[in-house]
């Protein structure tokens, strides 16, 4: 493991969560696996997202969430590593049937060979192939998203053949859903119903959802762990309550002792930035939000506004440190 | 079942801190009576829009406190709580309220007397004003 991969295994940090990590067990595991290509040279990545959690992988555009997907997959070769699905290697050349019968993926773009095919039929073939396949979930489903399985699946919109595909992948009630930006083309309500039916998959028994997602209030509504992607690597997998609720904004100032400079708060725990201003009070960005309250309370120090900062502001945050 | 709890987003304290004491408070106060079934773990993280991983946690640092039990399979449940422990427990927290509010006032650069008045006036609204203050009616 390099040094980078290990910085990013260590935020997942106390002993605790190691060990129900391990006793749980990592559906999708990923060691050093590296791949090159002549302009781009994704990993090394180390990931492990554990059974029965949702693990989201946030990254800007291009830093290889869906090329990690397709080497998950075994669509692609991993030069280097090791990378193992429900506890079985991948991307050996060995017969993977018994595995993908286990798991389902839902890619990010519509195959388009399939187009002239009705759902129907597409649905027929799939489920021969599936011995968990639950018809009747499927058709609860279709119904919930309200598609037509009838037509063609080039024919129905970009939304309603989305809304087809992972109804035919949860239907397989797979133990482990792989999902490359699940609500691309759905509207509002669809993507409401789609969350509330994640929700429901991790609810019905030992599963495992991993996703690449831009869509933060997706994360927010599903994650348990969020994984960040950049330039080809991990830079850090985080649990995302901790993670969310330590990096705050505060404006803190004026003290008794009058304004409050960038010095004096050179010491609060987890600065990541302070500038003056204005009317005596300086404003700080903090990784260690807690902490830094207490640090101030023990100053005397007032602190007159603060907030949360959302997740594309942590994520600005990680990526440049990492960089 | 739908707990009583309410997170505040941009608070710093951690979630799992806010949902613990909640929970603790609605248990030794025995709003929640003992044997009753809490949500499964899921269940409360999607309620309350936090992860599996903040309730776990909660659920197990109150089951190690001894006022949650969990039955392999069946759930978790609200334990016998021992009522001297549950007073404490109380006590404990409110002390960490008032001790709290001292701190913000101190903070906002309010003087010993003024924090004074300050508390005096609240009490007086919620107790009524001191039996040694009170106006002889006559």
């Amino acid at each position: 493991m390099t040094e980078k991969g290990e910085a990013g295994m260590r935020e997942m940090n106390t002993e605790a969560r190691a060990a129900e990590r391990e006793t749980a067990g990592a559906a999708v595991w990923l060691h050093g696996a590296v791949q090159l290509r002549k302009a781009f040279r994704l990993g090394p990545l180390n990931l492990e997202a554990p059974v029965g959690c949702v693990t989201a992988i946030v990254g800007p555009n291009g830093s290889g969430k869906s090329s990690t997907f397709r080497l998950l997959l075994g669509l692609t070769a991993a030069d280097e590593g090791e990378i193992r699905l429900l506890g079985e290697r991948v991307g050996d050349g060995l017969d993977d049937t018994e595995l993908k019968r286990r798991m389902a993926y839902v890619p990010e773009e519509d195959s388009k060979i399939e187009a002239s095919l009705r759902g129907t039929s597409q649905a027929e073939f799939v489920s021969a192939w599936y011995p968990a396949w639950n018809q009747g979930e499927f058709e609860r489903l279709l119904r919930e998203f309200e598609v037509e399985p009838s037509k063609r699946l080039g024919k129905m919109s970009k939304g309603m053949r989305r809304k087809f595909e992972l109804a035919l992948a949860l239907a397989r009630e797979p133990e482990l859903l792989l999902l490359d930006e699940p609500s691309s083309g759905l509207d509002p309500l669809s993507w409401r119903k789609l969350v509330g039916e994640l929700h429901r998959y991790m609810e019905r028994g030992r599963h495992t959802i991993l996703m690449a997602t831009h869509i933060l209030d997706e994360v927010k509504r599903l994650a348990d762990y969020i994984a960040i992607m950049a330039d080809g690597r991990i830079i850090g997998v985080y649990e995302k309550d901790e993670l969310l609720s330590s990096w705050h904004r505060f404006y803190v100032g004026p003290g008794l002792g009058g304004a409050v400079s960038e010095g004096d708060v050179a010491d609060l725990p987890g600065l990541v930035r302070a500038e003056e201003s204005g009317g005596g009070t300086c404003r700080v960005v903090t990784s260690r939000a807690w902490e830094a309250e207490g640090w101030c309370r023990e100053r005397g120090l007032p602190i007159t506004g603060q907030r949360a900062l959302e997740l594309d502001e942590i994520m600005e945050q990680l990526i440049r440190q990492a960089r | 079942m739908r707990l009583p709890i309410q997170i505040n987003d941009n608070s710093a304290e951690p979630l799992y801190h806010q949902i613990e004491s909640q929970l603790r408070a609605l248990i030794v106060s025995g709003q929640l009576t003992e044997n009753t079934l809490l949500p499964s773990n899921r269940e409360l993280a999607q309620s309350l829009g936090c992860s599996l991983i903040t309730i776990r946690r909660v659920y197990q640092d109150l089951e190690a406190e001894g006022l949650l039990r969990s039955r392999q399979g069946s759930g978790t449940f609200v334990a016998k709580v021992d009522s001297e422990a549950g007073t404490r427990q109380l006590r404990q927290s409110a002390e960490e309220a008032i001790r709290a509010a001292v701190d913000a006032g101190l903070a906002a650069g309010l003087e010993r007397a003024e924090l004074e008045r300050l508390f005096a006036v609240e009490l007086d609204r919620r107790c009524g004003p001191k039996t040694g203050d009170r106006q002889d009616p006559s």
